[in-house]
């Protein structure tokens, strides 16, 4: 999963891309308004979080240019401004939930991934899928109530594909979800990724979670609840 | 002399009667000068016709006869018209048949010469002559005429009666006028009065009506005051905001440095609590300079649309959790508080009941005489029994536990600037209801 963190302060950013790097998001940053929307605009993000007092273009306005490009991905806000008018103001701008500073990790990170699950349409933190249960809280993965140890990509590979179930997702759709815009990319180690996967989900081929569409992409295709 | 109509009314009486006064005390005077000069210029004629009916008699003294009198008042006694004439030396020469047998005679006088008086109610003239007799020797008499001054008086009545009636109703009919225009041009400053009595009571946001020239710089000043009262508070808050963000994005530092790993437990443990109690004091201290409070010239708002603007953004932080809103709210209510306090008020107690509830969080509203009454009421499982102790609690920072009544707390110290009060209690969905009366 993609985020990218708009926030002015220099200290206060790195925290937040620490903490969410540290769960297994690739995570974008930019310190001021301009060229927050202009990445909010630009990359594939799973989601953005923005704080509302930012230099030379707001966070409101930032949310605005954000919809108004006609992406939907969800948005947290981050703000000082604890006033009610503020958060109302955000929320109609197109935000989808606030973080009032200061806050807990936990807390941030709670509501980073509740944002997530609504928009792919799961409402538990827990993912269940056929046999396979991924816990999105403490990125666990089981299989018929056996425990199977990911690689943090391997993870993020099977917690894109679940989010996105029943669609087709490209090889490069998720490079772009998953490499921040640093970082080196190479299409090649996804269909390493999904091989991997394969095999520790699926040892004995009963399955077939992943189906492979040529020239497409990738399909989740075990059904979900 | 608190009102201007009073004393307007008060200085143009004033002025009036002294104008009456004077202006009648000299009409007196004039018609009283010209009566008595006509008064003397009758006398006079009667002067003249008497010497045209004179002869010398047979001593060749001057005489009048009976028959030539030329008014017939002189031939009556107590007729109020009576002459005589008497010798250089003052003896009485003749008289006229009215004249009183004890009447005083008058002095001789000097050749050409007059004199008009006016003496124990009788106008009298005398005029000193020379008259040559048939035998052409000369002599000098004084002729006098006497008329009592009943008509004169009783024609000065009726002039002053006709007078004094006539100023008296036409200063009447002045002061009558004056009031009315008074009122007439007193109606704008009562239309302003009226249109202030408005803004203060919420009825409307500025003054709009159309004013003489004379008092529109005043209307604009008004306007602008109250345009400025109500920025003023914007740029406030706006100013504290601004605060509250350079305060907490350290704090929010602060804290993120706390959780990293590699922090000493036992430093952590001792930097939690007064981090904690900074922010603590920080929210509370700017939350409640943000509370504008109950304020005259607040504009009227209405209700409804703002809470639904809270709801919309409450159904977006928790649609995962399927809070059905209702806003029940009329329409056409409205309420004279500042809009962030409203705010604040709204989206304390919503989120609160939003989260503790099951599926559903109610809203109505109601006039209730001069105030609103409003409730707040959700299906979930209510207030602790220790609620109101809470509530009590949470308004002094220094016992505040965080996440715990907090938001109520914020809903009172707004109530209370407003001097209102809020009360909890069960509601027929099942849950809480706080009960705010503004």
């Amino acid at each position: 999963m993609r985020v990218l963190i708009i926030e002015d302060d220099t200290t206060l950013r790195a925290h937040v891309a620490a903490v969410l790097a540290e769960e297994g998001f690739a995570v974008d940053n930019a310190a001021e308004g301009e060229q927050g929307l202009y990445m909010a605009t630009e990359y594939a993000l799973d989601l953005a979080i923005v704080d509302l007092g930012l230099p030379r273009k707001s966070g409101i306005d930032v949310i605005r240019g954000v919809r108004k490009a006609g992406l939907k991905y969800p948005i947290l806000i981050l703000t000082a401004r604890d006033g009610w008018q503020n958060k109302v103001e955000g929320l109609e701008a197109g935000a989808d939930d606030y973080l009032v500073k200061p806050f807990h990790k936990e807390e941030l990170l709670a509501r980073a991934r509740a944002l997530l699950r609504r928009s792919g349409g799961w409402a538990q933190p827990k993912m269940v899928s056929g046999p396979i249960v991924v816990d999105t809280r403490s990125k666990s993965v089981s299989v018929d109530r056996k425990p199977v140890e990911l690689t943090s990509y391997e993870y993020r590979v099977l917690e894109y594909l679940l989010t996105h179930a029943g669609k087709v997702i490209s090889k490069t759709e998720l490079t772009e979800h998953l490499y921040t815009e640093d970082e080196e990319r190479d299409s090649n180690v996804i269909e390493v990724f999904i091989k991997r996967l394969r095999t520790k989900l699926d040892p004995d081929g009963s399955l077939s979670p992943i189906t492979t569409l040529r020239g497409q992409g990738y399909r989740w295709d075990l059904s979900h609840q | 002399m608190t009102s201007l109509r009073i004393r307007q009314l008060v200085a143009a009486s004033l002025v009036l009667a002294v104008f009456i006064a004077l202006c009648g005390a000299g009409l007196e005077q004039a018609f009283r000068s010209s009566a008595l000069q006509a008064q003397r210029s009758k006398l006079e004629g009667m002067v003249f016709a008497l010497l045209a009916a004179a002869e010398s008699n047979q001593n060749g003294d001057l005489s009048i006869p009976a028959p030539r009198l030329p008014d017939p008042r002189l031939a009556n006694p107590q007729s109020g018209l009576q002459a005589a004439i008497v010798d250089e030396r003052g003896g009485l020469i003749w008289g006229s048949p009215s004249l009183a047998d004890d009447w005083p005679l008058p002095a001789p006088m000097d050749v050409g010469v007059w004199d008009f008086e006016d003496k124990d109610g009788w106008f009298s003239l005398s005029f000193g002559l020379r008259w040559l007799n048939s035998n052409d020797a000369p002599r000098r008499y004084t002729l006098q005429v006497l008329e009592d001054d009943s008509g004169f008086l009783q024609q000065l009545r009726i002039f002053r009666r006709t007078l004094w009636s006539w100023l008296g109703g036409a200063a009447l009919t002045l002061l009558l006028v004056q009031t009315l225009v008074l009122r007439w041009s007193l109606r704008p400053l009562r239309k302003l009065t009226h249109e202030l009595q408005g803004v203060e009571s919420g009825r409307q946001a500025q003054i709009d009506g159309l004013y003489p020239i004379e008092l529109m710089p005043l209307t604009q000043a008004l306007n602008s005051m109250i345009q400025v009262d109500r920025n003023q508070q914007t740029r406030y808050r706006n100013a504290l905001g601004d605060l509250a963000h350079s305060l907490k994005t350290p704090l929010a530092i602060l804290h993120g440095l706390m959780e990293q790993e590699n922090v000493d437990a036992g430093l952590r443990e001792r930097l939690r609590e007064p981090v904690g109690s900074i922010q603590k004091i920080t929210d509370y201290q700017l939350r409640k300079a943000a509370t504008a409070g109950r304020r005259t010239l607040s504009a009227p708002l209405a209700l409804h649309p703002l809470v639904d603007k809270i709801i919309n953004a409450l159904n977006k932080v928790y649609a995962g959790k399927g809070v059905k809103f209702g806003n029940g709210i009329p329409s056409d209510l409205q309420i004279r508080a500042d809009e962030g306090d409203l705010y604040e008020l709204f989206g304390n107690l919503l989120d609160n009941a939003a989260k503790w509830c099951r599926h559903q969080v109610r809203v109505v509203a109601a006039h209730q005489g001069n105030r609103v009454h409003l409730l707040v009421e959700d299906d979930g499982a209510g207030f602790p029994e220790d609620a109101e102790a809470l509530l009590e609690r949470g308004v002094r920072a220094d016992n505040q536990t965080p996440g715990q009544g907090i938001g109520l707390a914020a809903a009172m110290e707004i109530v209370n600037a407003y001097e209102g009060t809020l009360t909890l209690g069960e509601s027929p969905l099942g849950g809480a209801r706080v009960s705010v009366i503004l």
